[in-house]
């Protein structure tokens, strides 16, 4: 019997070899673009991601936000909701912060932003502590299971034990913001520290909630890019990925890390980190990294997933430059094993959907494995 | 005694007490403001620039020496206050409508402020209005735009069609940036220049005034 789109992403996961270049495709920010402006092509007026990416022939790659959700207790949280922003106040013993989300999927991205951050001072890290300290995980399994059962075997489910972020991505990038961040790193590195290990304590409570769940492969970080900072991922992000890829090995789980960004830097230091699948590879001329050197950098371990940069789906690129574009990828990644066809990372709102059925005809003709050069 | 190569030093280091103190001391030893902006602290700047550029450097450390110029900076303005700080060319600079990201437009924004250029930094979610409203009002040398989804990118070459349509295009030069956007994709929406990080963005910016 064949083997389904899901068995074969897997498979090429696992360092299997297969006959063919699996396909996992990426395309909600088109989707929900088109669907919120009803701009959707006529064919596909009414129809779900998935049941598009079936007609292209695609195997589907459905992001899914996480397997737990965060319940508080001995504090008060209020929420106002004025669309497209949310204002959230955790009130608590030690003091009280706040921030405010735009949430808006109509333009396409699918996560909240935060305009303001929870954390605006020194005063702040009593009261955050307080709050990550007493926030309890609880599954969120209801949700997940009903879209992996509308995915079933044509494709993947990528979620999250909590969320988008690693513990220290979170401090850094949602807590704190970017720029504050490394300024109180400098400024104040034993209190960053502090909020860290409470981040960690409060994700591997999270990690013991998700893995009682039948997901395969656990994202468990998102939105890699040089700007990490390579000394303070190596010190604060690599220790923390080693545990939990060896808390989800011991289950007999993958973990993965959505890597779109800018990644030269960071790829060497990729394989120190055990992760099993560099997802979302994003490659010149996008970023400044060909496919090859993602390979050459990352080692053979680690399955990449990837490879369409989303600027090759946009009008500026002819169908003859895209097909150039597709079979030389290929040939960058022969022989081809451990290497899943993705997108870096999405379907951009103007793309050609067609583009991905043609991905497909590719990997007919040219992705065989192994692949020639 | 303090001399400016210590104040270049400090910076490159992004030490903001040390560049402090050095910038203060220089002022009272009688230096002029000018000279410690140029040969002390944009010194510094360029070197942290090119060492990011080259690959030795990362985002913190720019975002580290920029808040060490920020702070010297206080420090001459009043000695400036008559002067001015001396610019080389006037920069609006903004993330387009529909988008929030700012961390690289702010490291560009830092950046040219911190090598010259005086900067009228616009936030994210810039409209095409907003924009062609502070090119008439600021009237600058370079437009700058940033975007870091494949979403908002296009919101760029609209503000490039409003400045046409506006009279303005001739009159500034447009440099975009950010994550999706690629060196043919700034040439495909008709800008003139194209920086793919806060480094790159002070050559460019300075090629195309010709300075």
């Amino acid at each position: 019997m064949a083997m389904t789109q899901k068995q074969r992403i897997l498979a090429a996961a696992r360092g299997e070899k297969l006959d063919k270049l699996p396909f996992g495709a990426r395309i909600d920010v088109w989707y929900n673009y088109h669907s919120a402006h009803g701009t959707l092509p006529d064919r596909y007026k009414g129809w779900s991601q998935v049941d598009i990416l079936r007609d292209q022939g695609a195997g589907a790659q459905m992001r899914f936000f996480s397997l737990t959700r965060e319940e508080y207790r001995d504090m008060e949280v209020v929420e106002k909701h004025d669309p497209p922003y949310i204002t959230t106040e955790y009130r608590t013993p030690v003091g009280t912060v706040s921030k405010k989300e735009i949430f808006d999927t109509s333009e396409g991205p699918w996560i909240k932003y935060e305009m303001e951050k929870l954390f605006k001072g020194e005063q702040d890290y009593p009261v955050i502590k307080y709050i990550m300290e007493h926030t309890e995980p609880t599954d969120n399994f209801e949700a997940f299971n009903k879209l992996k059962d509308e995915v079933g075997g044509d494709g993947l489910v990528m979620t999250a034990p909590g969320g988008l972020w690693s513990p220290v991505q979170r401090v850094m990038r949602e807590i704190i913001g970017y720029e504050l961040f490394f300024y109180e790193l400098a400024d104040r590195p034993a209190r960053v520290e502090e909020l860290m290990e409470v981040m960690k304590e409060l994700d591997r409570k999270k990690l013991k909630v998700a893995i009682g769940c039948d997901l395969e492969v656990f994202n468990i970080c998102a939105n890699w890019s040089d700007d990490i900072h390579t000394p303070v991922f190596r010190k604060y992000f690599t220790p923390w990925f080693r545990e939990v890829v060896e808390f989800l090995h011991s289950h007999g789980r993958l973990a993965m890390a959505h890597t779109d960004g800018e990644m030269r830097r960071l790829n060497p230091l990729f394989a120190e980190t055990g992760i099993d699948i560099a997802e979302a590879i994003t490659p010149a001329p996008q970023t400044l990294v060909p496919m090859k050197e993602f390979r050459e950098q990352m080692g053979d371990g680690v399955t990449l997933w990837g490879g369409i940069p989303s600027i090759l789906l946009e009008p500026m690129y002819s169908d003859e430059d895209f097909d150039r574009f597709i079979i030389n990828m290929f040939k960058e990644m022969a022989p081809g094993y451990r290497f899943i066809v993705g997108m870096g990372d999405n379907l951009p709102f103007d793309g050609d959907i067609n583009r991905v059925g043609r991905v497909v005809e590719l990997i007919e003709k040219y992705g065989r494995l192994p692949v020639q050069t | 005694m303090a001399d400016l190569a210590q104040v270049a030093r400090a910076l490159d280091e992004g030490d903001r007490e040390k560049t402090v103190q050095l910038t203060e001391e220089l002022l009272k030893a009688g230096t002029s403001p000018t000279e410690i902006i140029a040969k002390g602290l944009q010194a510094g700047m360029g070197a942290v620039g090119e060492k990011f550029s080259s690959g030795e450097y990362f985002l913190p450390d720019m975002l580290m020496a920029a808040r060490a110029m920020k702070a010297a900076l206080e420090v001459l303005k009043p000695a400036l206050e008559k002067t001015g700080i001396p610019t080389i060319g006037k920069v609006v600079i903004g993330t387009v409508e529909g988008d929030m990201h700012d961390i690289g437009k702010n490291v560009v924004a830092t950046f040219l402020s911190g090598n010259g250029f005086e900067v009228f930094d616009m936030g994210s979610n810039v409209s095409v209005q907003r924009f062609i409203g502070e090119v008439k009002a600021k009237q600058p040398d370079i437009v700058g735009m940033s975007a870091l989804l494949t979403t908002t990118m296009p919101v760029m070459g609209k503000v490039i069609k409003a400045l046409e349509e506006n009279g303005l295009r001739a009159k500034v030069k447009v440099v975009v940036g950010g994550a999706p956007v690629t060196q043919d994709y700034a040439n495909y929406i008709g800008a003139d220049g194209y920086a793919h990080d806060g480094g790159r963005a002070v050559p460019v910016c300075r090629q195309l005034l010709g300075k």
